[in-house]
């Protein structure tokens, strides 16, 4: 199988802190895989996360598609989607919902290159797909806080991408959007074998067709496998305590 | 009312028209990047590099060009170096802008303070020549060819810098450019509305701008003309009045924004 995702021996410390967020990650990542990423709060997991996307300087090996994120990262950006955490935007925001949707293929296209037709038809039909076509025209800020979570989604599917990084993308999603983006996720891996990671500290929001789970704690992998074997694991219970009743 | 020469006012017009475009335009950057004090910061610098042109017998605007662009130079390698937002660095910069330029012009010889650095202060729209008509009019081609060759990148960087870096944009490139025709901008209008008030027309008309629409394309298409309008407003204003004209701009620059405030559509229900 092809490995999308390299991390060997790697640390993360942020600037000014002497205690690594992620401590001797070792992770392969296989083309078409959904994983989900769990871990309590502070464990490490947006951290995680940034590092493979290269926004974060870190120490070890951090490969994605074959290529260092450390030299390629903005190439390699081009070809992630990535859904941050909680991102929220002002009331007032002077952008129209097409147009943050539209954003997500910047990347992709390259500068000095317009957004052209065939890239629209793109972005209509993920917007289509998430139930927001309808909100096209209206300014971000004036939605709530689930329609500017599917927005975020959109953008990062209007990439077309490869990689899919979702930090927290089901928080703010009521149960029936969770279905449909689980869906639209499903249908990604089969029909173009996009890798997806999903990081969430809510166990309930695990998606649907997850066969794997990384358990993240204190900024180490404690545990990687099938959920029932996490779930069924020690450090899963170090890292939740006595929480199954939640996750049957 | 002052009866003014045609050709000098005609080229008033055109330089204040051509500042007044420029200046809403790389507003719309400032105000939504909150790059408001860096504007600020820039206005002053280039005082102060006024003020050592003229005690060093230098061409007065081409240092104010100097300080406003070497201004922009440091303050974003200096913010990522401190570690602090590129608007607190310009905040302690101002200041010291300010005291810079006032000790070159206790340094000037004899009580009188130049007559070119209080032009420089407080704008004389009367004074453009030519060639400062023709550095508007290319500055102003150079940065709508910027806005339109990259107008999808540099709509991602206005969104969210952090979030356009995820996506592969190059953003750091983006805002140090955006810095650097702020800091021109600034320079070649300084002579018109001078250092104090020249920043209030890149706020005011772009704010106004933004007041009006939730779509950041027709913000830009619509932020030159309110730049002008308040040029001209302001001019005539001066004009009727027998105000200076810096003054004038920025009180028409300010009643347009509170009435745009007023009339807002982001205000209306529904």
């Amino acid at each position: 199988m092809e490995v999308v995702v390299r991390l060997e021996g790697v640390s993360t410390t942020y600037e000014g802190e002497r205690r690594p967020a992620i401590t001797d990650i070792n992770l392969l990542v296989e083309r078409g895989e959904l994983i989900t990423i769990i871990g309590p709060n502070g464990a490490g997991k947006t951290t995680l996360l940034e590092t493979i996307n290269g926004l974060l300087p870190s120490e070890g090996l951090v490969e994605v598609f074959g290529l260092s994120v450390r030299e390629h990262g903005r190439e390699l950006r081009r070809r992630i989607g990535y859904v941050p955490q909680d991102f929220m935007v002002e009331a007032g925001t002077p952008f129209l919902v097409k147009d943050v949707v539209a954003m997500g293929r910047v990347g992709r296209i390259g500068p000095l290159r317009p957004i052209r037709e065939g890239d629209w038809e793109i972005i209509w039909a993920v917007m289509e797909e998430l139930g927001i076509a309808d909100l096209a025209d209206r300014p971000i800020g004036k939605l709530s806080g689930g329609q500017q979570q599917k927005v975020m989604i959109a953008r990062a599917l209007a990439k077309e991408p490869e990689l899919l990084l979702l930090d927290e993308p089901f928080s703010s999603l009521d149960a029936r959007s969770r279905m449909v983006v689980c869906e639209i996720l499903d249908g990604l891996r089969e029909e173009r074998g996009v890798t997806v990671l999903v990081v969430t500290h809510d166990l309930s929001a695990i998606p649907e067709g997850c066969e794997r789970i990384v358990l993240l704690n204190e900024g180490r992998i404690t545990a990687d496998g099938a959920p029932d074997q996490v779930f069924a694991s020690e450090a899963f219970l170090r890292a939740y305590g006595p929480v199954r009743a939640v996750i049957a | 009312m002052i009866a003014l020469p045609s050709t000098l006012l005609l080229r008033a017009i055109a330089g204040g028209v051509l500042a007044g475009a420029l200046c809403s335009l790389v507003g719309v950057f400032a105000v939504r990047l909150r790059m408001s004090s860096i504007g600020f910061c820039m206005s002053h610098s280039a005082f102060a590099g006024a003020a050592l042109g003229v005690l060093l017998a230098l061409d007065p605007l081409l240092m104010a060009m100097l300080a406003a662009l070497a201004t922009a130079a440091l303050l974003g390698p200096i913010s990522e170096k401190a570690k602090l937002p590129a608007n607190v660095i310009a905040g302690v910069m101002f200041p010291m802008t300010m005291a810079l330029a006032f000790i070159f012009l206790m340094l000037l010889p004899g009580p009188v303070i130049g007559l070119t650095v209080l032009s420089l202060l407080w704008g004389s729209v009367l004074t453009v020549s030519p060639s400062d008509v023709a550095f508007l009019a290319i500055l102003l081609a150079l940065t709508t060819s910027f806005i339109v060759l990259f107008w999808k990148e540099l709509n991602a960087v206005l969104f969210d810098p952090r979030l356009a870096e995820a996506d592969g944009v190059n953003s750091r490139a983006y805002m140090n450019a955006i810095i650097f025709l702020l800091g021109g901008v600034v320079a070649l209008s300084l002579k018109l509305v001078g250092g104090l008030l020249v920043y209030a027309l890149v706020v005011n008309s772009a704010s106004t701008a933004l007041q009006l629409s939730y779509d950041m394309k027709k913000i830009f298409l619509l932020s030159p003309f309110i730049g002008m309008l308040a040029f001209l407003s302001g001019f005539g204003l001066s004009l009727w009045l027998d105000l200076p004209v810096g003054s004038s701009i920025v009180l028409t620059s300010s009643i347009m924004l509170a009435t745009s405030i007023a009339l807002s559509p982001k205000r209306k229900r529904g």
